[in-house]
């Protein structure tokens, strides 16, 4: 074995990889970026370079509106997935001590993520539609003598929608990071008197902090740039700015839909490393 | 052979957790829809044996992209059909940017302003297309016995029916021997509602912004169509008026996108649909009362059994005009067998078939041949049905004695007003439109 | 410790845990009724008859489009992309073993196709394709697509596998005298097997379900959660919830053959 192939063996191992995110990564960025500049001429996009598109998004009120009503969403998921997923996933680490049983209960967890997104988002329609189960049974029940509107195509159904297919991201890398706890700390800490809430405050939630950390960039990724819940649980009337790019992109403004990307992937970095900053998540990888 | 073989064994996979799926798995073959006369196949006269190896590619939405038709027409003509069903949106999209994805656009007239310039159609030579004399006069002239449609604001068809030569991307003002899109279906499109939760007749397009209606109406998410209706309903409700509201200057379009952001905020709105089954769904399912709809909507509320008016309003309708466009990839025996399909289009099969759900025929009296005299009554003539009226899938849509809503075909095309647009300002539309849509 | 206070927490936390399980499945159990009504059924309740005429419907064409050849076209994505990120992630896994320069930079490469908005990415490739003039389509930028999503999960996976990888069992394979492709086919991969399942499941489960980045790039023909979702769209029947049935009924067959699966590996592994 030449020593000239030991250095090169990490390089040749890690270039499939690496070709991958750059073609498939890298380079659309970087068109993004460059359309964002380019202009429109209502049916296709023109090289060129103006500032109109950037002018264009900061001047417009809509956009402001837009990306508040974005980080509304972004943080009612986390809360809710967060306040979900932990309860689920201690659940999973410390109660469950056979390890088949961890497995098919984690399982079951995973199993709805098999059926489409979109069916299991559908379902949901005729379960909180005017006419659906839910205002059925709130009518028989005499709770309401309306049907509840705001149970469907509203900022609620929209982030319950999400909820119901982003907290799994949660649940599996706090899991992940409850099962690396060592129990003895765990032992130590009510051997010295702490009760149970105590333990989970000072020593397991501490100890846990990278896997919420990881799950909370996972939800607030996905909600960030999220527009098919929006549009099929808002009844197309609630905004984000993934479904205003997608609108844009529908209506062939590439280079405005670019333009507006580029500035969701700015605040979505931004945001990243606003949690990476308060947790370090190193240890976990 | 190898293919049938892979499909046969996907679908062995996907019964395998299931209990029934055996008995279903028979390949399907065409089968002729019901109450239809046998059709004379059109054969292929010339290059027999190599047209039968051609698959022309269709890209459209999913009014027409129906695999009955398909089935039909390889059954007819001899070679194969993809179809590819889309939203309205997307099928422009496409049309524009990916000429290579397709044979055959069947879209709306008012996308051409924005597809002729991208230069991803070729002109259709009328005089390869049998029956393009026949064709109705409101495409090819403008013309209809001086009826309102005659004047009608909008993106009317006959604007954008001709090309000045075989390679120009503009549009002729006169009848040339070379066509945009050759059309084959086309309504007369109003406002629909569910008359037993809504209980009074709908008679302006002015009800849609009625209180009464609060969080129970829905308009249509498209900015060509949908800024269409709602320029109908401010202009009939007095809250503005406009030079031409098919063309709309700045001012008038930030006036109307505020208004309509004004009753998206107060809750006028219940959601807003893109394609019609969505529309569908609202309706059925009680969300939405009162909406921007389309013919085949209706039919298919009706046909669930649940009472739907296609409402004739006293503004008059809005219209729609559907062609199809040849890709300029096209070429040899591919463009021969497109031409093959667009005669086909208009020979009449098509034309009963979608007549069926309200859609009217580019040449109505080869549908008629088609259709029995009842259908025909019904559909064209605006008389009461004499028989059970049935859809094309099979379901009965009206009892006996019904009539259409709005009447006869005359009646209905006649108050056309306004066309789906695409207008000068389309880029400032689209962006205020998007605005509405986020607010 | 947690055993000691079991009859609160623990009641708690389970009762809580059914509430969760209810809630993931409790829509379902809503569409699996609307998807066994009779040829008349809505998406909406109520129900209108009882048949299984629309579970038979999932294998015919509907009205516009058909589920199995879209399933089809996922099926085998997923398997491509699934294979390759399998084959991809292992190979960089090796690499990350040893320390290199420019490990930091593949490795935040890797983890940022994570972090940015998938929209992004489908637009990206969906525009880079327009501009240099090529077609897209579910084999190409599609499969492109899938891996920006499948292959860094991979990855972060088998840096975790190797990073728990005991060195001596090579050690002891290279000392009695294995060459260094015969330690890896011999040694390391039957010792990594079971964690390549569940990566392999991963990326399966990640791109048969994947939505947005393939959105705008997969050109011509639909993958299955596009061709759903332009059925949510363009149909009315509960076909749509009939299928969401038997991929249920589907998932959870072969989630139980991978079960069987993944503890026969394990038991060989430890035996």
């Amino acid at each position: 074995m030449s020593k000239t192939w030991k250095v090169l063996e990490p390089y040749l191992l890690s270039t499939p990889q690496t070709l991958i995110f750059l073609l498939f990564l890298v380079v659309p960025i970087a068109m993004i970026v460059m359309v964002s500049f380019w202009q429109f001429n209502g049916y296709a996009m023109v090289p060129a370079f103006t500032l109109d598109n950037y002018i264009g998004i900061f001047a417009s009120k809509v956009s402001l509106a837009t990306y508040v009503n974005t980080f509304k969403y972004v943080a009612l998921v986390w809360f809710f997935s967060l306040a979900i997923a932990f309860p689920v996933a201690y659940f999973l680490a410390f109660y469950i001590k056979d390890q088949n049983v961890q497995i098919i209960l984690f399982l079951i967890c995973t199993v709805p993520f098999w059926t489409s997104n979109i069916i299991r988002m559908i379902s949901w329609i005729p379960v909180l539609g005017k006419e659906g189960l839910l205002n059925q049974l709130l009518l028989n029940l005499h709770l309401t003598q309306q049907p509840v509107e705001w149970f469907l195509y509203s900022d609620f159904a929209v982030v319950l929608g999400m909820v119901h297919l982003y907290t799994f991201f949660m649940i599996a890398p706090i899991f992940n990071s409850l099962m690396r706890i060592d129990r003895a700390l765990i032992t130590a800490a009510s051997d010295m008197g702490a009760t149970g809430f105590q333990t989970l405050k000072e020593v397991i939630l501490p100890l846990s902090a990278p896997g919420i950390a990881i799950g909370s960039i996972f939800v607030v990724t996905l909600v960030m740039g999220e527009f098919i819940t929006v549009r099929l649980m808002g009844g197309g009337q609630s905004a984000s700015v993934g479904k205003l790019i997608s609108t844009q992109i529908g209506s062939l403004q590439y280079p405005l839909a670019a333009a507006n990307a580029v500035i969701l992937l700015v605040v979505t970095l931004i945001l990243v490393m606003g949690i990476l900053q308060i947790v370090d998540i190193r240890k976990e990888l | 052979m190898a293919r049938i073989r892979r499909r046969d064994f996907i679908r062995a996979g996907l019964a395998a957790g299931t209990i029934l799926a055996t008995t279903q798995c028979a390949p399907k073959q065409a089968e002729a829809p019901l109450g239809t006369p046998n059709n004379p196949a059109t054969g292929p006269e010339v290059n027999a044996n190599q047209i039968k190896d051609v698959t022309l590619r269709l890209i459209g939405t999913g009014v027409s992209q129906i695999n009955e038709i398909r089935n039909k027409a390889q059954e007819d003509l001899g070679f194969k059909l993809s179809m590819r069903a889309l939203s309205t949106e997307e099928n422009n999209q496409i049309a524009i940017t990916q000429p290579g994805q397709y044979d055959i656009f069947d879209g709306e007239y008012f996308s051409l302003p924005l597809v002729i310039p991208s230069g991803s159609l070729q002109a259709i030579d009328t005089q390869k297309i049998k029956d393009f004399d026949k064709i109705v006069s409101i495409f090819t002239t403008g013309k209809f016995d001086g009826a309102r449609v005659e004047n009608a604001q909008g993106t009317s068809p006959y604007k954008v029916m001709y090309l000045k030569g075989k390679d120009s991307k503009e549009f002729a003002t006169e009848a040339t021997k070379w066509a945009t899109l050759v059309p084959f279906q086309y309504n007369a499109d109003t406002l629909g509602y569910r008359p037993d939760l809504v209980g009074k007749k709908i008679e302006s397009w002015a009800e849609l912004f009625d209180p009464a209606f609060k969080g129970k109406t829905s308009i249509l998410d498209i900015p060509s169509i949908g800024i269409m209706d709602a320029a109908m309903v401010t202009e009939a409700a007095g809250l503005m008026t406009f030079g031409d509201k098919g063309n709309m200057t700045k001012e008038e379009i930030d006036k109307i996108t505020n208004l309509l952001i004004e009753q998206k905020k107060a809750g006028q709105f219940r959601a807003f649909w893109k394609t019609f089954d969505e529309s569908v769904n609202l309706m059925t399912s009680g969300e939405v009362v009162l909406q921007s709809m389309w013919s085949p909507a209706v039919t298919a509320v009706k046909a669930k059994g649940i009472k739907c008016v296609y409402a004739p309003l006293k503004e008059g309708y809005r219209a729609w005009g559907g062609g199809i466009g040849l890709s300029k990839n096209l070429s040899g025996i591919q463009l021969d067998a497109a031409h093959e399909y667009l005669n086909w289009l208009l020979e009449g099969w098509v034309g009963a078939f979608l007549g069926r759900q309200g859609y009217y025929s580019a040449i109505p009296e080869n549908a008629k041949k088609y259709m029995k005299p009842a259908e025909w009554d019904f559909w064209y003539e605006g008389k009461p049905a004499a028989e059970d009226m049935v859809d094309p899938f099979g379901k009965t849509l009206e009892k006996k004695g019904a009539v259409r809503d709005g009447g006869s075909f005359q009646e209905r095309m006649g108050s056309v007003v306004v066309w789906n647009s695409t207008m000068k300002e389309q880029v400032y539309l689209i962006q205020k439109w998007n605005e509405f849509i986020a607010a | 410790m947690a055993l000691q206070k079991r009859p609160v927490s623990f009641y708690f936390l389970t009762i809580f845990f059914g509430l969760f399980v209810l809630f993931l499945y409790g829509p379902m159990i809503g569409i699996f009724i609307l998807s066994l009504q009779g040829p008349d059924g809505g998406l909406t309740f109520p129900v209108r008859g009882f048949s299984f005429y629309w579970l038979g419907q999932v294998f015919q064409e509907q009205r516009v489009g058909s589920f199995v050849e879209a399933f089809q076209r996922s099926f085998l994505l997923g398997l491509v992309v699934t294979v390759l990120s399998i084959v991809v992630s292992v190979l960089a896994g090796l690499a990350f073993r040893k320390r290199f320069l420019g490990a930091r930079f593949v490795f935040y490469l890797t983890i940022s196709s994570l972090i940015v908005p998938s929209v992004l990415v489908s637009l990206g490739i969906g525009i880079a394709f327009q501009v240099l003039g090529l077609p897209t389509d579910w084999f190409s930028s599609g499969l492109g697509a899938h891996l920006t999503w499948t292959a860094p999960f991979a990855f972060l996976i088998m840096i975790g596998v190797f990073n728990r990888f005991n060195p001596s069992y090579e050690e002891a394979a290279r000392d009695l005298g294995a060459s260094e492709n015969k330690t890896f086919w011999e040694v390391v991969l039957p010792l990594i097997a079971p964690s390549l399942i569940g990566v392999g499941l991963l990326g399966f489960t990640l791109s048969y379900d994947e939505f947005t980045r393939t959105s705008l790039v997969s050109g011509q023909d639909n993958t299955l959660p596009l061709e759903i979702f332009g059925m949510t769209t363009n149909v009315t029947s509960p076909a749509l919830y009939a299928l969401g049935t038997l991929t249920t009924v589907f998932s959870f067959s072969i989630i139980i053959i991978a079960f069987v699966a993944f503890q026969f590996f394990s038991r060989r592994q430890q035996g």
